[in-house]
């Protein structure tokens, strides 16, 4: 299965906050959403799952209209809540009734999804008596008790202790093994890098990034280095390199072990090498850099762009 | 259409599985079945009149030293205190020696009352609080009249007995009743009414705070995206009228039957409120429960509209206004029945519940009109779940302030 989102618009009385979102994602495979608070992540999920309905644009599941009522989607949304006063299993049953499933298969997997997220023991007591940790755990099983194709997640990870966040972790790859389609939108980077073979960075409405996320770090990294010296500090090395050697490289970020350089022109990493050796620089560390995703999102939607610079920025990696 | 029934099931359960909906509908059913009862029981002749004739006699015997005392001063003898004795039955009546020792009586409540007869036709009544039905004087006034025709007839020759016996002939009626009895049909119409009206209000609420909870407690959005709103306001609607009904169904149902089972101990003294004919229960299930739905539906969009428990009263305000000048206007124009207003009234869905209802028990209303009536009533509905689902979808997830009204309509107009 292929999920595409195509050029997503949505407005609110006279504002638009969706700008075009794009972005697809196919079985097997878990899409990052990513940006900041506000920047259009969950009205996009929520125009995924016909909460909202988008003003222009579509969504397509293997080239066809997507269809809700044809397949089954697991949906956590980000504002968690389900019925206090009700049994765990009598509203997880009732959910999974709802998206289809007969009550038999029901009561076969809200057992099965409570053992799996460890709070089968809760499985009569009502939602209120449950603490927020084993609330959302079992919020979670609610969302996977139809067995979805589809599962999207919105910032799945928030309010889970480390123990509860690897139980999540764990069931999120879980279901990338079985060939299921996962979005889920987090703040947290590095769930996003340990899942996601693709992410789409918003930022106020606009895709500003799509793609592999293996293409987009090489991509960000090429040109730029990684250099650190045994005698000199970061300061000193930064001060000697914009000094010595400012047509061939520049510095981009201080980083607390190392700096990162750019080569500029068409300067190539052998001759910034050779012209290192000439130098009275003892290297301690040289290579090529790696981004983080943390840095690509900072260095993406961290600061105000500028229209133009936006637009620049928006490149493809797919 | 499956979802729906989903929903009305997963509620329905609610109401039942809840201890204090069930502890309140066996109470008052078993309660009220006992109260019913308790005249196979024990001896409540004094409040039925069936029954204990025997003892009756000796309280009332009793009682004499029990009746009220009224004063009398007659200034120039035209009373017959035999007679006023007729007039004022389990009354004693004392000759005051002056107007003075009347009035002391009086103020020391050694006297209910005191007259002092000036003339053949005027009187002064003393009395020290005036009660709000206080007819002594009402009494006094006709012994007067009777004394006055009396001496009257006498100072002419004349036989009164045989004057008043002219006035007072007895007049035999054998009443047949072709159409409606609006005297007795008055009554059950008063009663049903004020039942729906009940019902609207109470479970009304209960719906509207079912729907809001949803959006306080945040299972909305779960629910909204694994279903159609419409199977979940339809559930969630029907399933609170549904508990409602069968609520006061049991309570109603065990009053009746327990009244039915027990009639010839109570005398039928409550028949105006628990004999009721079946065809004015038929009736009343048609256009009192279509007129339950159609505010149920209605409690269910105002649910839809506040985000806060808190908040229903603020939002429900209007709609609760209507149901109250309804339930006023329809009690006021049940001794009108066939005046133009309920006319009106009657073919509003608003009021239609009551007021076709009413005009069907008591008044003339010809068969199509009430076809007509019920059409309009149900179309009603449907408009009004309509609505409601359709500003459920649109208050998904608008958290804050309740919504207006005319706001949430133009986001729905908006949407589409």
């Amino acid at each position: 299965m292929k999920l595409e989102v195509k050029g997503i618009h949505k407005s609110f009385e006279e504002k638009e906050v969706l700008h075009g979102v794009s972005f697809e994602v196919e079985s097997g495979k878990a899409l990052g959403l990513l940006g900041r608070n506000g920047a259009g992540k969950t009205t996009t999920i929520r125009i995924l799952m016909d909460v909202f309905h988008a003003n222009k644009g579509e969504i397509l599941l293997d080239g066809k209209p997507f269809d809700r009522e044809k397949c089954s989607i697991g949906y956590l949304p980000e504002e968690r809540g389900l019925y206090p006063k009700r049994t765990v299993t009598e509203q997880m049953i009732f959910l999974a009734n709802l998206r289809g499933m007969n009550t038999a298969d029901a009561k076969k997997n809200t057992e099965k999804w409570l053992k799996r997220l460890e709070v089968e023991e809760y499985a009569k007591r009502k939602l209120e008596t449950l603490s927020k940790g084993n609330q959302q755990k079992v919020q979670l099983a609610a969302t996977l008790v139809c067995d979805p194709d589809i599962v999207i997640l919105d910032e799945p990870f928030s309010g889970l202790d480390p123990v509860n966040s690897q139980i999540l972790k764990d069931v999120v790859n879980e279901l990338i093994a079985e060939q299921k389609i996962v979005i889920f939108s987090s703040h947290q980077m590095s769930y996003v890098e340990e899942f996601c073979d693709n992410i789409a960075i918003i930022n106020k409405g606009d895709v500003v990034l799509s793609g592999h996320l293996k293409e987009i770090k090489k991509d960000y990294g090429k040109n730029r280095l990684v250099l650190s010296a045994e005698n000199y500090n970061l300061s000193a090395l930064s001060e000697k390199i914009t000094g010595e050697f400012a047509g061939m490289v520049s510095v981009m970020e201080k980083k607390k072990e190392f700096l990162v350089l750019e080569l500029l022109g068409d300067t190539t990493k052998k001759q910034f090498m050779q012209a290192l050796g000439g130098s009275d620089i003892d290297i301690e560390h040289f290579g090529r850099y790696e981004p983080s995703l943390n840095d690509i999102f900072v260095a993406r939607v961290g600061n105000e762009d500028e229209p133009e610079e936006k637009e620049q920025n928006n490149r493809k990696y797919a | 259409m499956k979802n729906f029934w989903i929903v009305l099931k997963y509620e329905l359960k609610e109401y039942f599985a809840s201890k204090g909906f069930v502890a309140f509908t066996l109470i008052l059913a078993i309660g009220g079945a006992i109260l019913l009862s308790l005249p196979r029981f024990i001896d409540m002749s004094g409040f039925t009149g069936v029954g204990g004739k025997e003892e009756i006699e000796e309280v009332k015997t009793e009682a004499k030293e029990d009746w009220d005392k009224l004063y009398l001063y007659d200034e120039v003898g035209v009373t017959d205190i035999e007679l006023l004795k007729q007039f004022f039955p389990e009354t004693e009546w004392i000759i005051a020696e002056n107007v003075d020792a009347l009035k002391k009586a009086v103020e020391e409540n050694e006297a209910e009352a005191g007259f002092v007869v000036k003339s053949a036709d005027a009187y002064d009544y003393y009395v020290f609080n005036k009660e709000m039905y206080d007819h002594n004087s009402a009494m006094f006034d006709e012994a007067m009249k009777e004394f006055y025709r009396i001496s009257y007839c006498s100072e002419k020759n004349w036989d009164y007995a045989e004057i008043a016996g002219m006035y007072e002939v007895p007049i035999t009626v054998n009443e047949q009743i072709l159409g409606k009895d609006t005297q007795s049909n008055y009554w059950y119409c008063y009663f049903l009414v004020i039942i729906v009206f009940m019902l609207i209000v109470l479970y009304g609420q209960m719906i509207a705070v079912s729907i809001t909870s949803e959006k306080s407690n945040r299972a909305i959005e779960v629910l909204v995206t694994s279903t159609s709103p419409n199977s979940l306001l339809f559930g969630k609607v029907v399933a609170g009228a549904v508990g409602g009904l069968l609520q006061s169904g049991i309570i109603l149902g065990s009053l009746l039957i327990s009244y039915q089972f027990n009639r010839a101990q109570w005398g039928g003294i409550l028949d105006m409120f628990l004999h009721i004919p079946s065809s004015v229960l038929v009736t009343f299930a048609f256009f009192g429960l279509g007129g339950y739905f159609f505010y149920a539906f209605l409690y269910g969009a105002v649910g839809a509209l506040a985000s806060k428990t808190e908040d229903i009263s603020k939002s429900s305000s209007g709609l609760m206004a209507v149901i109250m000048a309804v339930y006023v206007f329809s009690l006021v124009q049940l001794t009108n029945i066939d005046g133009p207003i309920i006319k009106v009234l009657s073919y509003l869905p608003i009021s239609s519940y009551s007021t076709m209802f009413a005009r069907i028990a008591m008044g003339s209303v010809s068969t199509v009109e009430i076809v007509i009536s019920f059409l309009i009533l149900l179309a009603s509905i449907i408009g009004a779940g309509i609505l409601g689902a359709k500003l459920y979808r649109m208050g998904t997830l608008r958290y804050g302030n309740p919504i207006k009204l005319s706001s949430a309509l133009k986001s729905i107009r908006q949407s589409e």
